[in-house]
């Protein structure tokens, strides 16, 4: 009757099951295990991760709750804001069309000027928005979790970006969301160009949340506060062209050769519920894991293979498509072949270099998604072959017309 | 059974109290819920698997964080072994002496966070990470008699007159 505490909260005369120190020992040596395995790069408990991720979806769910809720409430907003909002929203669209009238004519410019550089590299890509569903839960790690997964196609490495620009890149995919790095994290780095000279360079995270840091520029170069930097595509696992930040301040320490400038990221990291998942097209076709590393910058190889072996036919897209090319590359330059053969399968007689064109042409329109494929053009070109055993300089000549 | 439940509940909860979103100033001094409820399971009832919990827990938040898994499963047992090892001096303590006594071990806890982001190479930023260990210390007293007081008020229902 006079029990303060309830009986379980002694300690057992005869304890039973392993002690205390034992304990101890085997979960401090699987964690030990556990880290070393982990640090090493392998993938052996990626399962365990999984898993992990898949038991806790719940939780992350009702850890969202509060927002969702909130989101709901936005269907009170009085008249007024929603007027204010429909105005702004209207003038912003506005504005958004006339550049997009801009960017139609700029975007067949651009492909135009490819195609004299016979290079097939992605135009438009395929995005997807995803809802944001956790930020930063650790100050000096700086992720967001988002509510795709590998259901929808996501893979590691894949970038994301927003409305403003670039905010960061997957690095870890689960069933239905995925964690991603925002390009201010101290670990994370991305290839940039500075917009108005071309120059390329490294941004990384500072890790302070708000700045990137470039601290890779020669003492000399041509930088100013206020340059935009976007993102350059070197490395094949951010798309290029999109804006990532702004130079904000440049600093050059007297006597040392480097001169670090400190970038604003253009992306708006930390406000706002969505981001958009981009699948660079030449990662989209081939293995999502190794095809960054594969990926070169295909724009001076393919200038030069082109410039090698094609002298002429300069002012024609040689844009053929090899039968088994993915259905889905089939873009713009689609209608084009059809003339581009006309106009180039008359060409071999006339011209000399013309050997070197027919064994050249598979290869060269292979799509983005294979750069690969340029440089070694007879080997290469083996799959377009075997539909056609005389790969000789005549025959391949009227090849190109043949094919759909 | 009920209390099976409650350990349970609990250790949700201090998953779902670490990750739920917050200001960013209020964020940086987010109190570690973890290790504060695996610290009071470890103290104040001795008979619950605490260090099994701490090393799952650990886990769960390995993933959420994205961090070397086994990182925080290794600081948490090691917090929990090190509580349920000096529980006999802890236990006589009041409670505010208790919560003064006990941030030595949140600043371990740290420390090995510090430590093992070192080892795997992640850079962080060394100022941020003291003020989870202030705000731990400070909640403790408040966390501890809060969880005390619903736990024996419930203990006082379920066999009356146990309890003066």
């Amino acid at each position: 009757m006079n029990t303060t505490l309830s009986d379980p909260s002694h300690k057992p005369l005869f304890p039973r099951g392993p002690g205390l120190g034992l304990k101890f020992a085997f979960f401090a040596l699987l964690s030990l295990a556990f880290l070393f395995t982990d640090g090493h790069g392998s993938d052996s408990l990626a399962p365990v991760r999984h898993w992990t991720a898949w038991a806790m979806t719940p939780i992350l769910w009702v850890a969202g709750f509060p927002e969702a809720v909130s989101g709901g409430m936005d269907h009170l907003r009085s008249r007024e804001s929603l007027l204010a909002e429909n105005r702004a929203l209207k003038e912003t669209q506005l504005k958004q069309e006339a550049r997009l009238l801009r960017l139609a004519s700029l975007e067949a410019e651009n492909q135009r000027i490819r195609e004299l550089l016979a290079s097939a590299s992605a135009l438009s890509d395929r995005v997807l928005i995803a809802e944001i569903l956790a930020t930063s839960q650790d100050p000096y790690r700086h992720q967001i979790v988002l509510n795709k997964g590998e259901r929808d196609g996501v893979y590691r490495g894949q970038a994301i970006v927003d409305a403003a620009g670039v905010m960061g890149q997957v690095v870890q995919v689960n069933a239905t969301s995925c964690v991603a790095l925002l390009i201010t994290d101290p670990d994370h780095g991305i290839p940039v160009e500075v917009n108005r000279t071309g120059l390329q360079t490294i941004a990384l995270g500072r890790g302070d949340g708000q700045g990137l840091s470039l601290p890779y520029l020669p003492g000399n170069a041509d930088v100013k506060v206020g340059d935009l930097l976007v993102s350059s595509g070197l490395g094949g696992r951010f798309p290029a062209g999109y804006p990532v930040g702004e130079i904000y301040e440049l600093r050059h320490a007297g006597g040392e050769s480097f001169m670090e400038a400190v970038a604003y990221p253009r992306a708006k990291l930390h406000q706002g519920r969505q981001a958009l998942l981009v699948w660079s097209e030449r990662v989209a076709h081939s293995d999502a894991e190794e095809a960054p590393a594969e990926v070169p910058i295909d724009l001076p190889a393919r200038a030069a293979a082109a410039a090698g072996s094609k002298p002429v036919a300069k002012s024609r897209p040689p844009v053929v498509k090899p039968a088994e090319s993915k259905p889905e590359a089939t873009k713009p330059s689609d209608s084009k072949p059809a003339a581009t053969t006309g106009q180039t399968a008359v060409k071999p007689p006339a011209a000399g270099p013309a050997a070197a064109q027919p064994a050249n042409h598979p290869g060269t329109i292979a799509p983005a998604s294979a750069p690969a494929i340029v440089k070694p053009a007879p080997a290469a070109t083996k799959p377009a072959i075997t539909t056609k055993p005389p790969a000789t300089a005549p025959a391949p000549a009227s090849t190109p017309t043949t094919r759909p | 059974m009920s209390r099976a439940f409650s350990f349970a509940f609990s250790l949700a909860l201090a998953l779902l109290l670490q990750i739920v979103e917050l200001p960013d100033s209020l964020a940086l001094a987010r109190p570690n819920w973890p290790l504060l409820v695996i610290g009071y399971w470890a103290l104040y009832a001795p008979q619950m698997p605490s260090i099994v919990a701490a090393w799952f827990l650990g886990l769960c938040c390995d993933v959420l964080f994205n961090a070397a898994l086994g990182q925080h499963a290794l600081a948490l047992v090691i917090a929990a072994t090190l509580i349920a090892r000096l529980r006999g001096i802890y236990i006589l303590f009041p409670l505010w002496q208790a919560a003064l006594a006990l941030a030595p071990i949140w600043a371990l806890y740290t420390f090995l966070m510090f430590w093992m982001d070192g080892l795997t190479h992640h850079a962080a930023e060394p100022a941020l990470r003291w003020l989870p260990v202030l705000s731990t210390t400070l909640l403790w007293p408040i966390f501890a008699g809060v969880f005390d007081g619903l736990r024996i008020r419930r203990a006082r229902d379920l066999n009356r007159l146990r309890l003066p």
